[in-house]
């Protein structure tokens, strides 16, 4: 018996369990039984059990080298290192889907270990979305795409990953974004129980909240390790090329962030119930639409390693996701009305409603570029391309005026502004956004679009810090140091803060964009052994190429010294690598090295025996800022998803009344405790 | 006459900022050097066998050939517009990495557009539909909220506040008194 037979019975095992604790978890719901519904809680725990154990075979099946099995012999081989053989677990199309079924079950796992938090009625209709969704991919997995399937006869030796996967972004970025994606079923399955039961208040806004934002954290790491991934091996001196995979990971990062905003004024306000279901579906709907892309191959694009015959398999669950919900939400519509109305424009909720419509116009533009060349084909039976000028120029300015409302957005409160207050909110931000753009074009920066996006950054930045003053000056006067009152703000409105981080690692990834994208320099130079190349400053001499030999891979590296401005900063060694089975697609070692807040990026394009080569050089100035800025990002979605103590809270029974008329400059703390306050018994006919 | 003083500074802030980026626009004539009007053009075409990069980006043998044909070209005198054409017309029309303002193409831009349009156009009749719920407007609603909650009533509430404040967080314990920031 190999590891294969039992990966293969545990993926079996896991489809009947999936099978029976839907059917179990949905009588439980029907009849009102406790006991069935804790039947289904154990299900999801042993179908998470199974799918470890498929998982764990895969993994043996790799790590001994058993050819036998299709998927081991088609993405490894014995030269490669332990760590690239575990990895290539997710290298390929049947192995990912594995991977996304073990992570699905593993947080519907965490789901129902953590199920007490939340309200006992959702609880079986969150496990039967769940396994359902778990159940098409074991479907899939079963039949069409077995990474178990074996060979007749097992090879020699296998024919080895992909070689653009050899790269250690490889071991964390398909991961993360694999995990991401999966990680939009859960609050799929929150709104899809609050919509059978008609339970939509603050409890379950809160849990689904915080999911939400941990589909969020997650998915903005992944993107993040694409483009750094991008950045480090394809060679072409950027990070984002609004490739047609890309694009369908930001595209639920875009509605989950819009869903962020908006649940705040559902919280806060009562409203945009309907709308904020319709972008949580939209979210796992897109992630499903993106994997149907990656899997099908009906688009071209960078990623076409993982083309497949799954894609009419996604393509119908999409369809059954589409319609179910769809059908849910005319079912429960009447019930979803607004309980307040709607004050002013200028107030708290009049920006994230432009938020929202900035984010979803963003994510249809990117939805409808992707989408456009196969309508092309359709309609016209003519094919054409929409590539990044296409999304720079709508997105471009979308995403200036999202981050230009970003900082008037935490000036404005709650319900309504006077234009006077917001007056004397904004006149610190926008007096240092002038002075930005007063003083760039006194540094040389010339180009009429990286001012404004320049001083735009410099608004919002400065009002996030500029907020961030007037807290500390608050608590300053209480008689906290400013130091304290940093530490204390950040601990006890962990959310607002963990927020304003967000922001401000947006605002550096946009600086880092707009940098790159405007002042970028490239040159190409074939040089012999000796010779000298110069680009912006720094000076690049060529000594000549040197190849390496190791079992498995060949390499040529150029050796080159670089200079900057007269003074000798090492040498670098950019080059090729060949893989054996692939030596068709030498993968390029490139050669970043950081200035300050400017790389330079040397990629070697071809050589000539040993003294000659052709070297493009970019020079990307403030680069290196997206990578501050999405490690900024990410640590802004952990501290508002940390878990706040919850003790304080739940003893609050009084005070009720207090929470509606309080100012926004406490937040969370009075709003909060009316919510909590309320408690659950009379939870009903406060909120929903 | 106080009120008005941040409006004022406000403008006088934009009219400057205003002033400045009109002068940079005015100042920057398109004087590009060849290599730069070179790689324009190029990012503005895919490159015909690779995978998403542009001919400006991709290392291959035809994105380099066609580099040369397009600084040959401009040189010569032709404007932008007639090399994207000339490539257009020998490779198709999708050698363009973007599609043009024309035609059925003209939808992929123009959708969009349509949808932010619509979209806020919808906002506004949603805000204007859910404004007009209310019974008054702006400060008057808020004053008719408070008016008939009384002064006493209303003292009660900002004292639990305060003691709610203080519970969350021990730094309100303490009697605050004109801070101007309530």
């Amino acid at each position: 018996m190999h590891f294969s037979d039992v990966g293969y019975i545990a993926l079996i095992l896991a489809l009947g369990f999936a099978i029976y604790t839907g059917c179990v978890a949905v009588a439980g719901a029907a009849r009102n039984s406790v006991l069935c519904v804790a039947s289904g809680k154990r299900g999801v725990l042993v179908v998470a059990f199974f799918l470890a154990l498929a998982s764990a075979a895969l993994i043996a099946s790799f790590l001994s080298h058993d050819f036998g099995v299709s998927y081991v012999a088609q993405h490894s081989s014995m030269a490669m290192p332990w760590y690239f053989t575990t990895a290539a677990f997710y290298g390929g199309q049947e192995g990912s889907l594995l991977y996304w079924a073990l992570m699905l079950a593993v947080f519907s796992a965490i789901f129902v270990l953590t199920a007490k938090r939340t309200a006992p009625v959702l609880v079986p209709y969150v496990i039967a979305t769940l396994v359902a969704i778990e159940s098409f991919l074991l479907i899939v997995l079963i039949t069409v795409s077995n990474p178990f399937a074996r060979l007749p006869v097992a090879p020699r030796d296998g024919v080895g990953l992909n070689p653009l996967l050899m790269d250690t972004g490889m071991l964390v970025h398909p991961p993360m974004l694999l995990m991401g994606y999966m990680s939009f079923s859960i609050p799929f399955a929150f709104a899809v129980a609050a919509m059978i039961t008609g339970k939509l208040d603050s409890e379950w806004l809160r849990s689904i909240r915080r999911w939400t934002l941990a589909a969020w954290s997650i998915q903005t790491t992944g993107l993040i390790l694409g483009a750094w991934w991008a950045y480090h091996v394809l060679g072409w001196g950027g990070y984002w090329g609004w490739d047609p995979v890309e694009n369908a990971a930001l595209l639920p990062w875009l509605t989950a962030t819009a869903f962020l905003h908006s649940t705040m004024v559902q919280e806060r306000r009562g409203m945009l119930k309907v709308w904020n279901l319709v972008l949580v579906v939209a979210s796992f709907t897109l992630a499903i639409f993106g994997t149907f892309e990656v899997r099908s191959g009906i688009i071209s694009s960078v990623h076409s390693f993982a083309y497949s015959d799954i894609g009419s398999y996604f393509l119908v669950f999409l369809v059954i996701i589409i319609v179910a919900s769809t059908l849910l939400f005319l079912y429960r519509l009447p019930k979803l009305r607004p309980e307040q109305e709607f004050d002013s424009p200028l107030s708290r909720e009049g920006i994230f409603l432009l938020n929202n419509l900035l984010l979803v116009g963003i994510a249809f533009a990117t939805l409808w570029g992707t989408i456009f060349p196969l309508i092309s084909v359709a309609l016209r039976q003519q094919t054409m391309t929409v590539g990044p000028p296409f999304y720079n120029a709508v997105n471009g300015p979308l995403f200036l005026i999202l981050i230009l409302a970003m900082g008037v957005g935490p000036l404005l409160a709650w319900r309504r502004t006077s234009w006077r207050v917001l007056g004397r909110n904004l006149g610190v931000p926008a007096l240092a956004a002038a002075a930005c753009a007063a003083i760039l074009p006194l540094l040389g920066v010339r180009d009429i679009w990286a001012n404004i996006g320049f001083a735009v950054c410099t608004f919002s930045a400065g009002a996030i810090f500029y907020e961030l003053w007037r807290g500390m000056r608050v608590r300053h006067r209480h008689g906290e140091s400013y130091a304290q009152a940093l530490i204390m703000l950040f601990r006890r409105y962990r959310q607002r803060y963990g927020g304003y981080i967000v922001h401000l690692g947006l605002v550096m990834l946009a600086v880092g964009v707009i940098g790159s994208h405007f002042f970028q320099a490239q040159q190409d130079a074939t040089l012999k052994a000796g010779q000298e190349m110069h680009v912006g400053g720094y000076t690049l001499k060529y000594y000549g190429n040197i190849g390496e030999t190791y079992p498995g891979t060949s390499s040529v590296k150029s050796i080159l010294q670089v200079w900057q401005g007269g003074q000798y900063e090492g040498f670098i060694y950019p080059g090729r690598v060949f893989y054996q089975n692939f030596n068709d697609q030498p993968v390029s070692i490139i050669s970043i090295s950081t200035f300050g807040l400017t790389d330079l990026y040397v990629f070697l394009a071809d050589w000539n025996g040993a003294s000659e080569a052709t070297i493009r050089v970019f020079i990307n100035p403030l680069t290196p800022l997206v990578w501050y800025g999405g490690a900024l990002m990410l640590l802004g979605g952990i501290v508002c998803w940390w878990p706040e103590r919850r003790k304080v809270r739940a003893v609050r029974q009084s005070g009720m009344a207090a929470g509606a008329v309080v100012q926004d400059d406490k937040p969370a703390t009075a709003a909060g405790l009316t919510a909590k306050a309320a408690g659950r018994d009379d939870e009903e006919e406060v909120v929903v | 006459m106080k009120q008005r003083r941040p409006l004022l500074i406000g403008m006088a802030v934009a009219a400057v900022v205003g002033a400045i980026w009109i002068v940079v626009l005015l100042q920057n004539p398109p004087r590009q050097t060849l290599d730069q009007r070179a790689r324009s053009v190029a990012a503005q075409l895919k490159c015909p066998v690779c995978q998403g990069e542009s001919v400006a980006d991709s290392p291959s043998a035809i994105a380099q050939q066609m580099r040369g044909v397009i600084r040959q070209q401009l040189q010569s005198g032709k404007s932008e517009q007639e090399v994207i054409a000339y490539f257009q017309a020998r490779y198709g029309e999708q050698i363009v990495w973007s599609p043009p303002w024309q035609g059925f193409s003209l939808l992929a831009w123009l959708a969009p557009v349509g949808l932010l349009l619509g979209g806020a156009i919808l906002l506004f009749f949603i805000l204007r539909d859910w404004r007009t719920l209310s019974p008054e407007e702006g400060k008057s609603a808020h004053q008719a909220e408070l008016a008939h909650v009384d002064e006493a009533e209303l003292a009660t509430y900002r004292a639990l506040l305060e003691e709610e404040l203080a519970d969350e967080d021990p730094i309100f314990a303490r009697p605050v008194s004109g801070t101007g920031e309530s």
